[in-house]
């Protein structure tokens, strides 16, 4: 009992410790590839502590509430992830309970924009909208193909099955769905080409345009959550999971170091381009993959 | 820098982080932004010093103005500065903004942009170098360092005179004074 | 002896109504809400019970069976209880109407036929009673008139042909089992051939079909419930179309039964396959085609048909947990589809238009429907919380846990258009920047915000504590012969990984309250008004900074072509055909009276000319 609450208290902490260091990180790569030297490691909390320091605008009680929502929606999901051998809360319903409370996050984020009344707030909602449609589709026949192969929506069971006999994404009829799964990585994360929805450039930023201070450093806060949960997501259906969570550490380096390098020459995607993308290649992979899963038998 | 000093950042979290992570808002007021691509390009890497630029003010904290101020720019430049949130820094660039430069006689431009907008520094040249604005950042972080970085308080306690000057150039402003009564409720409806 | 005192008072008090009116307004009102709120209690009281009348009226014989048991108990409370609900909102709502006496009694007289229905124990009653359900709901979708009434009259072309379908399978029942009665025909059925159950089960399908708006015999449904009244809109999306659920209920496990309905086969083209495939698709379509609409009604109209697709699925798939997730399904449905009805009416009621291009920024004007609306879309998404996440869950697991990996697939998808759809109805009503000219709206008046208050937080009750519905779905189960689930308080337990909604709601509580914490120790923030946004510089131009029309451009763009709807255009087009076939047949009763003794007159000179002829007679 007591290591479950200690676990339920150190998991977020260790997610988020891992999120900022991985936000860092990414800015240190990209800049070491544009021939820069970069900023330290530690930038993204030297930003979020200016930002917990500076003033900010409110346009209302859904706009604050919002981004509480949002975030509580993800430190709640890595509550239902396993994390090494760890998993808080691990028989309140599994995968589903996960793809449902990981809606509250852009559910939240915008509620909280469109109080902030501004047109490039509901264009950058409505494009986010449009590439989660997108890439929901590959990301459910992924999902469904595990869950079917498996015959469990429990993630530790699929976690415990991999360390038993061998990593999902070399056998046979998954790993159509974990290439997929990889292609649609970089949607999940907001990483080029899929950043659309927080255009610097087009729509100043989208969802976060009205956003200062606090909530700044929040949103910041739950960019680093996403990133851990849709990493670790996929470690833990294809790459095995891990005994402990140095090994899933370096795992999730390695799938996240590659999208990093993709980001960091490719252009940006229209909405409608990333969409017919998302619902091409990876859709039939994925479809084949759950195909093949259900005719093999799980 | 003295971004690694753990006692620094112990005794003024504030500070230490106001002078390491300041964002610039990618408002290209004039002639002079043209040194600011090369400035956070890599080149001459502003991100090293924790430079990057912001998309809209809401999340900037360093408004550098760049150029010469027009009239009609002077209103989009005072708007920029009030939806800053605070505390927030300002830098006239080139010496345009410190008093008219290039363009002293002209009809059209601000003369002294400190009239308007309160300045913390100043960059002189026509256009500074990205040196010179690497040792005006350095400049910046002294001045934060002692407190003395306060433009913001200063447009705070003298909103009257400033608002004033402002209508004085500009005519009648179409938005509600900032600062009349209560830091709670900016504006009325 | 007590139920059918509750359906004498249910009807009878709809005619008192509409005598009381004649008198005083405001009496009637009173008398009206007094009424639907008398039949909850009554129902509310009957709860348990098990009863079975048996009436005789001399008709061909036949008994007419009155019923009682959970099922009909369940469905009948939620009859009630939305009708009274509706009753409620409908006091401001119809204020200055006209025809407001005919409104008050076709609102009772549809409240009390549904009730007839599920209270049915034989065929013929239940017809009666969706006849007169039928016509009474197409009274009052032409209630406003104009395009009402062509929405009107295209549903009772559409329901007429689902009774005329009940008719022809009710007929051949009684040819072939000597009985009507509900029970009897229970057990007598499962000695018939399969091709007999399959035809029974077409032209009962076929009219449960129209009625439950499932795929092809949907097109009547958007037009009505955007045109009718909203809160007989609300009453409509609720219950009317579940009353079809309810007869699916009937005739697949009551008349034909557990064993005979999962002894159909389950290959390729059993009827069990296309019933769920042809649910899965109406989770897709309607939904896709929601996110394009302009009109809020006609948005939740489409949003009505998709949710159908998820009971269906639900009902046909035949596992305890899919018929539990179905009915629990209908039952959220029920209240979380009237609750954004009877928010939108009200916002029509001040704002005085429904389109979606040109409102916005209404929260801080309306509050309690705003709050009431976003409880509303959070069930509809089904976010946890909310009664909407039990049901879709249970029916996730079921299909995933039996391996139809697609139509798991293509309700999860369903899930994700419904958050595209709710979030553009909610932020162009509600959330952005608020027009000049809806500047003077004022709050909902007091008898709307009522309705919205109580089902907001019935939502949210049976969504932190569902295992009150679920005790009773879990009865209904077990009398189907389901085995029973293993309800708590909380959720379901069972070995295969457990739904905890109490372990949910604590997480997402601490860790609010946690998050919340963290953001009271940044620094404060300075309250701004709405026109004080970013704007690259320029003060923000009055009325023109919000984005609503085509509020999914890009997606619009690519599926728009997909989604033309076909039903539609060939039920037109067989109209129209029909109507030209008539025409030709005009050419000949031309309703001159002219033609009509010029034909009877050739006619008798036909007969004299063969009788002086050939002299047959």
């Amino acid at each position: 009992m007591v290591t479950k609450v200690m676990q339920i208290i150190f998991s977020p902490v260790l997610a988020l410790v891992v999120g900022v260091f991985f936000l860092g990180l990414a800015r240190k790569i990209i800049a070491r590839i544009h021939w820069r030297w970069g900023p330290p490691l530690v930038q993204p909390v030297i930003d979020i502590v200016r930002l917990f320091y500076q003033k900010s605008v409110s346009h209302g009680l859904v706009f604050d509430l919002g981004i509480i929502l949002s975030l509580a929606g993800s430190i709640v999901v890595v509550l239902f992830l396993p994390f090494g051998r760890w998993c808080p809360l691990d028989g309140s319903g599994g995968l589903l309970v996960i793809l449902y409370i990981m809606l509250l996050a852009p559910l939240g984020m915008a509620l909280s924009g469109g109080e902030g009344a501004n047109p490039n707030i509901s264009i950058g909602i409505s494009r986010k909208l449009i590439l989660s449609l997108g890439y929901e589709v590959p990301l459910l026949l992924v999902l469904l193909a595990v869950m079917t192969r498996y015959k469990t929506i429990s993630i530790m069971e699929v976690v415990n099955v991999q360390q038993g006999t061998s990593w999902s994404i070399i056998s046979f009829p998954l790993v159509l769905s974990g290439v997929s799964y990889f292609l649609i990585l970089p949607a999940i994360l907001g990483l080029r080409p899929f950043d659309v929805s927080s255009a610097p450039q087009e729509i100043s930023s989208g969802l976060m345009a009205e956003y200062g201070g606090k909530y700044l450093a929040l949103a910041t806060i739950e960019h680093a959550f996403v990133l851990f949960i849709s990493i670790a997501l996929f470690v833990n259906m294809f790459l095995g999971g891990a005994a402990n969570p140095i090994i899933f550490f370096v795992k999730m380096l390695v799938v996240f170091v590659p999208g990093l390098f993709i980001h960091a020459v490719f252009p940006r995607f229209r909405v409608e381009q990333a969409v017919k993308y998302l619902w091409k290649w990876p859709t039939l992979l994925a479809f084949l993959g759950l195909i093949m899963t259900m005719v093999i038998g799980g | 820098m003295d971004r690694n000093q753990i006692t620094k950042w112990l005794k003024a979290p504030a500070k230490m982080a106001n002078k390491y992570s300041l964002h610039a808002i990618y408002f290209c007021t004039g002639c002079g932004i043209i040194e600011v691509p090369p400035v956070i390009t890599a080149r001459w890497d502003a991100e090293r010093f924790g430079i990057i630029p912001a998309a809209t003010p809401r999340q900037a904290n360093l408004f550098l103005i760049t150029g010469y101020v027009s009239v009609k720019t002077l209103r989009a430049i005072i708007r920029t500065y009030e939806q800053m949130p605070e505390p927030k820094y300002t830098v006239g660039f080139g010496s345009c903004p410190i008093n008219g430069g290039m363009y002293w006689d002209s009809y059209n431009t601000i003369k002294h942009l400190d009239k308007y907008i309160p300045i913390d520094g100043w960059i002189a040249g026509c256009m500074p170098r990205p040196e010179a604005i690497f040792i005006a950042v350095t400049h910046l972080w002294t001045l934060i360092e002692k407190d003395m970085a306060n433009g913001y308080i200063r447009y705070k306690d003298n909103y009257e005179s400033y608002r004033s000057n402002q209508e004085m150039a500009l005519g009648k402003l179409e938005w509600p004074p900032l600062y009349p009564a209560s830091d709670e409720h900016r504006g009325g409806e | 002896m007590t139920v059918e005192i509750l359906l004498i008072v249910a009807f009878g008090g709809a005619v008192l109504s509409y005598l009381l009116g004649k008198t005083s307004d405001k009496g009637r009102d009173c008398f009206a809400v007094f009424i639907s709120l008398a039949l909850v209690a009554f129902v509310a009281c009957l709860y348990g019970r098990s009863v079975e009348r048996t009436f005789y009226f001399g008709f061909f014989g036949i008994g007419l069976v009155l019923r009682l048991n959970m099922l009909s108990w369940f469905f009948a409370i939620t009859i009630s209880s939305l009708g009274a609900l509706c009753t409620i909102f409908s006091l401001s709502y119809m204020k200055d109407r006209e025809r407001t006496d005919f409104y008050y009694l076709m609102m009772l007289v549809v409240n009390a036929a549904m009730l007839g229905i599920v209270l049915a124990g034989d065929l013929v009653s239940f017809y009666v009673f969706w006849e007169v359900m039928s016509w009474s709901a197409f009274l009052l979708i032409s209630y406003n008139k104009g395009p009402a009434l062509a929405a009107g009259m295209k549903y009772i072309v559409m329901s007429v042909t689902g009774s005329v379908c009940f008719l022809v399978g009710m007929l051949s029942l009684y040819v072939f089992f000597d009985t009507l009665n509900i029970s009897e025909l229970a057990p007598a059925i499962s000695s018939a051939s399969g091709g007999y159950i399959l035809f029974i089960l077409t032209a009962f399908g076929i009219a449960f079909g129209i009625k439950n708006a499932v795929l092809p015999f949907h097109a009547w449904l958007p037009d009505a419930h955007s045109e009718a009244p909203a809160p007989f809109s609300a009453v409509l999306s609720g219950i009317l179309i579940k009353m079809g659920t309810y007869g699916f209920l009937l005739l697949l496990y009551v008349i034909l039964g557990l064993k005979v309905f999962l002894g159909l086969g389950r290959g390729l083209l059993s009827y069990h396959s296309i019933l769920c495939f042809l649910g899965a698709v109406t989770i897709i379509v309607p939904t896709f085609i929601a996110m394009l609409q302009t009109d809020a009604k006609r948005l939740l109209a489409w949003s009505t048909v998709g949710q159908a697709g998820y009971i269906i699925l639900g009902i046909a798939f035949g596992t305890n947990l899919a018929l539990a997730g179905g009915i629990f399904h209908f039952f959220n449905h029920a209240l979380f589809k009237a609750l954004l009805f009877l928010a939108v009416g009200a916002v029509e009621f001040r704002a005085g238009t429904r389109n979606l291009d040109s409102l916005g920024g209404l929260a801080k004007k309306m509050p309690v429907v705003f709050i009431g609306a976003l409880v509303g879309i959070c069930a509809l998404i089904g976010v946890p919380l909310t009664g909407g996440f039990v049901s879709k869950w249970l029916i996730y697991k079921t299909l995933i846990l039996e391996g139809s990996g697609f139509l798991a697939f293509f309700a999860l998808v369903g899930t994700w258009g419904t958050i595209l759809y709710s979030y553009k109805l909610i932020h162009n009503v509600f959330l952005g920047q608020l027009p000049e000219r809806h500047r003077t709206v004022e709050k909902a008046p007091f008898s709307m915000q009522l309705p919205v208050v109580v089902l907001s937080v019935a939502i949210l009750l049976f969504g932190i504590l569902p295992g009150i519905p679920l005790k009773v779905i879990n009865a209904i189960g077990t009398s189907f012969g389901f085995e029973p689930l293993n309800v708590t308080l909380w959720g379901i337990a069972s070995e295969t990984g457990a739904l905890n909604t109490i372990n949910i709601f604590f997480a997402v509580l601490i860790v609010g309250i946690v998050v919340w914490l963290l953001f009271c120790s940044g620094a404060k923030s300075v309250s701004v008004r709405q026109q004080d946004s970013y704007a690259a510089g320029a003060h923000t131009p009055v009325d023109k900074y919000h984005y609503t029309a085509e509020f999914y451009n890009p997606l619009y763009r690519m599926i728009k072509p997909f989604l033309r709807d076909v039903t539609d255009e060939i039920y037109y087009g067989i109209a129209f055909f029909l109507r030209s076939c008539a025409g030709i047949l005009r050419r000949i009763y031309t309703g001159d009276v002219g033609f009509y003794v010029t034909y009877i007159i050739l006619f008798l000179a036909f007969l004299i000319f063969v009788q002086l002829k050939w002299k047959p007679w």
